[in-house]
């Protein structure tokens, strides 16, 4: 690709995403100008309401939005390691992933006009507000979006002209996840503003424009963005192989798209493991600012919704466990660990068993009060002591289905190898009995120190424990003798499909943990400040918000099949076009 | 069957099994704004009190930290023991149990009960945002929990108005 055709591409991009800005300035405008006066600082979106509309559009805007920063940041470690380690399959893979981000920019674009254009349309008293608190912040964001949408083009059109100048264009990629992380710390300004607002009088006066950008909730919600936006990425990675493979003609393709599934599925369970804790960061934030707030958010009207999100992810862990355990039939050896296979899957259905148990089937105040603080047949067995224990454990059952995996073509050589598995037992039965004491230890103790001592050490030992695990099995596998290669390509398409369920598991998640943390601030628009007076200011039923979650799901693999097969066709005309 | 199809199928089945535990596996129910609650004046102490509790369990989110009952590792104080908790506490510092009730409730951090850590805001502000009367009717079921009732609508106006001038509320 020549240069004429890199600039044409920049060029292409920076045109695309100014003619979606001047849509939506002037859609603003003529719809102001058309549509009657706001009544009490509300318009009605026709069918679905106001409230249903927007929800659905930013939903689906955030979707593509952590597709197109998730995605770049592994396609540049992939680029990376493929040029350290010489590996052109690495390279391909980061190829395909920067040809499926560039291509969803636009419909990122298209949905943050159509949000652009509905939230001072709808709400108008409410951006108003906003506008007077954070205006200046909008532009910083126009700003970081050219300086992102320059990169990713950048990035993308100068791939093939680029190929011997690789630390260069690494950098280029480099750049392009640094502008989308400011990017993404605009937004989360916005949001942490009306969750846990600070910088303003209790009237809503502006005192500091700088406090009311640093609040309680910015950072920790910019990184749980983060690392869920890779996961999100990844696993939309790995759904996108996992299409391929489905539909691909040759076993290469076949080969190919097998591996580029599984490289995809455990890079987003990879950076999953880490959420937990940054999750419960941005929960000590919360509780911080508003005590209340936390609570109401764990346990008053959403905590149904809690065991639904546990129902998710331990759906989630179940479909990579059984993706895995399906894996090991290309490995050659791989059928040594069969008998293993039945023993991870009770620790993970215990663990997934214990996750969902609800702490109280309260669904308000008043059935809190009648029931009492536990349930009245299940008693403690649904309290957080428990549930930290079962997710820790489930988590390290299913890093040692990975660790099986990875390893099992392998047959070690070193003279202390007997020794070292023993090492390995000894790790993983230690560590989970460490969890399994603090847990039950964690009954005894004050909610204060369960919450801030002993779930972290939880966390901790987790870690710790895989870290461990990881680090002895890459030195006892070192110079391993080889059983024989990955038959790549060679596996039943009943696996592929499990990576199908886990993306939609994925997307439904982040839907539902979205609504929570929109919720969180009930009647009110920015919390304790503006209160939301609409028709609409009332949390929704649990099964109007899963019906909306689902409508935005679908509606969201709609678009993503469309993206998918615009790949497929720009391949099959032979260009490079995204 | 096509590939592409099973495809579309399985996402089909995935979303409607979520939306199905959603929408019949999950208890239904919408929580609406609270509502400003007016008392009249020459309501007895027997009305203030249950208007009280109806704050306690419901606008006032009272019950999202305190449990009702005495029990392990509790956030904070329990409801059933309270009004004669918070009559020791008076008697301690020398002051009023009428000043210590309200100024638990609009300045929570001047006087944090024992073994507990300061973490409840002023029910008065936003976003909780109790008015005058709700704050007595609040103050009245508190005492109503195992001590003499002694505030009374608008009767405690005074001291409750006092409280939050020295409290700066």
């Amino acid at each position: 690709m020549g240069e004429g055709k890199v600039a044409q591409g920049i060029i292409k991009g920076i045109v695309k995403i100014t003619i979606f800005l001047i849509i939506g300035f002037i859609g603003i405008y003529l719809l102001k100008g058309i549509l009657p006066p706001a009544e009490d600082g509300y318009r009605q979106f026709p069918l679905l309401g106001s409230r249903v509309w927007v929800w659905i559009v930013a939903q689906l805007h955030l979707n593509f939005a952590a597709f197109v920063l998730g995605v770049p940041i592994f396609a540049v470690a992939m680029e990376f390691l493929g040029w350290r380690r010489k590996d052109e399959r690495l390279d391909r893979i980061a190829y395909d992933f920067a040809k499926l981000f560039t291509l969803a920019y636009t419909i990122t674009a298209i949905l943050g006009t159509v949000l652009m254009v509905s939230l001072p349309i709808l709400y108008p008293k409410f951006v108003d507000y906003m506008i007077k608190i954070l205006g200046p912040t909008w532009w910083v964001y126009i700003a970081f979006m050219y300086g992102e949408v320059f990169f990713c083009y950048l990035y993308f059109y100068s791939w093939h002209k680029m190929q011997d100048r690789k630390g260069l264009h690494i950098l280029m990629g480099v750049m392009l996840n640094v502008l989308g992380t400011l990017l993404l710390l605009v937004p989360n300004a916005w949001i942490g503003f009306m969750t846990t607002p600070g910088g303003v009088t209790e009237t809503g006066e502006l005192v500091s424009r700088w406090g009311a950008i640093n609040t309680y909730m910015w950072i920790p919600l910019t990184l749980h963005r983060l690392v869920a936006n890779v996961v999100f990425g990844a696993g939309l990675g790995a759904a996108y192989a996992a299409y391929r493979f489905i539909t691909a003609k040759t076993q290469e393709e076949k080969a190919y798209y097998d591996w580029m599934g599984y490289i995809s599925s455990m890079i987003a369970i990879g950076f999953l493991v880490i959420l937990p804790p940054i999750g419960y960061l941005l929960g000590v934030e919360i509780y911080a600012f508003n005590e209340q707030m936390g609570i109401q958010l764990m346990g008053g009207f959403y905590a149904w919704l809690w065991v639904m999100q546990a129902i998710l992810i331990g759906a989630i862990l179940l479909f990579v466990n059984y993706y895995l355990w399906v894996s090991l039939n290309k490995m050659p050896g791989g059928e040594r660990y069969f008998r293993y296979v039945k023993f991870l899957f009770i620790v993970v259905m215990l663990g997934y068993a214990v996750w969902l148990t609800p702490h109280s089937v309260a669904l308000s105040l008043e059935e809190a009060r009648r029931i009492g603080a536990y349930h009245p047949i299940l008693g403690k067995l649904g309290v957080m002591a428990a549930k930290n224990t079962a997710v820790t454990i489930s988590f390290l059952a299913t890093f040692l289905s990975y660790e099986i995996f990875r390893l099992s073509n392998k047959e070690p050589t070193v003279s202390w190898a007997g020794f070292g598995k023993f090492l390995r037992v000894l790790l993983m039965f230690g560590s989970s009995a460490v969890l399994i004491g603090l847990g039950v230890y964690s009954y005894m103790v004050p909610a204060v120190v369960r919450v801030k001592i002993i779930s972290p050490i939880q966390f901790g030992i987790f870690f710790l424990a895989i870290i461990a695990i990881y680090v002895l099995d890459s030195l006892m596998y070192k110079n391993a003798r080889t059983l024989g290669e990955p038959r790549w390509g060679q596996m039943p398409e009943r696996s592929q499909y499990a990576l199908i369920a886990m993306m939609v598991t994925f997307t439904w998640l982040m839907g539902l943990m979205g609504y929570i943390r929109s919720g969180g601030r009930q009647h009110w628009h920015i919390y304790g400040i503006m209160k939301d007076t609409s028709p609409e200011a009332y949390l929704p039923t649990h099964g109007f918000a899963s019906l909306v979650v689902s409508a935005v799901t679908l509606i969201f693999f709609a678009l993503v099949a469309s993206l998918f097969w615009s790949i497929m066709k720009y391949e099959k005309l032979g260009g490079e076009k995204a | 069957m096509s590939g592409v199809l099973k495809l579309i199928i399985v996402v089909f089945l995935i979303n409607a099994f979520f939306t199905y535990i959603g929408l019949y596996l999950l208890p239904q129910a919408e929580s609406h704004p609270p509502k400003e609650i007016k008392i009249e004046e020459g309501i007895t102490v027997e009305e203030l009190v249950d208007i009280g509790k109806e704050i306690v369990f419901g606008k006032g989110q009272c019950m999202v930290c305190h449990p009702m009952k005495t029990e392990t590792g509790m956030r904070a104080p329990a409801i059933s023991s309270i009004g004669a908790l918070m009559e020791k506490e008076a008697k301690e510092r020398g002051i009023s149990p009428e000043f210590h009730v309200f100024e638990a409730l609009v300045a929570p951090g001047a006087y944090v009960a024992e073994g507990f850590e300061n973490m409840m805001p002023p029910v008065h502000k936003p976003p909780i945002g109790l008015t005058e009367e709700e704050l007595i009717a609040v103050a009245a079921y508190l005492q109503s929990q195992g001590s003499r009732v002694t505030i009374s609508f608008p009767e405690s106006l005074k001291i409750l108005k006092e409280v939050l001038k020295k409290t700066g509320g």
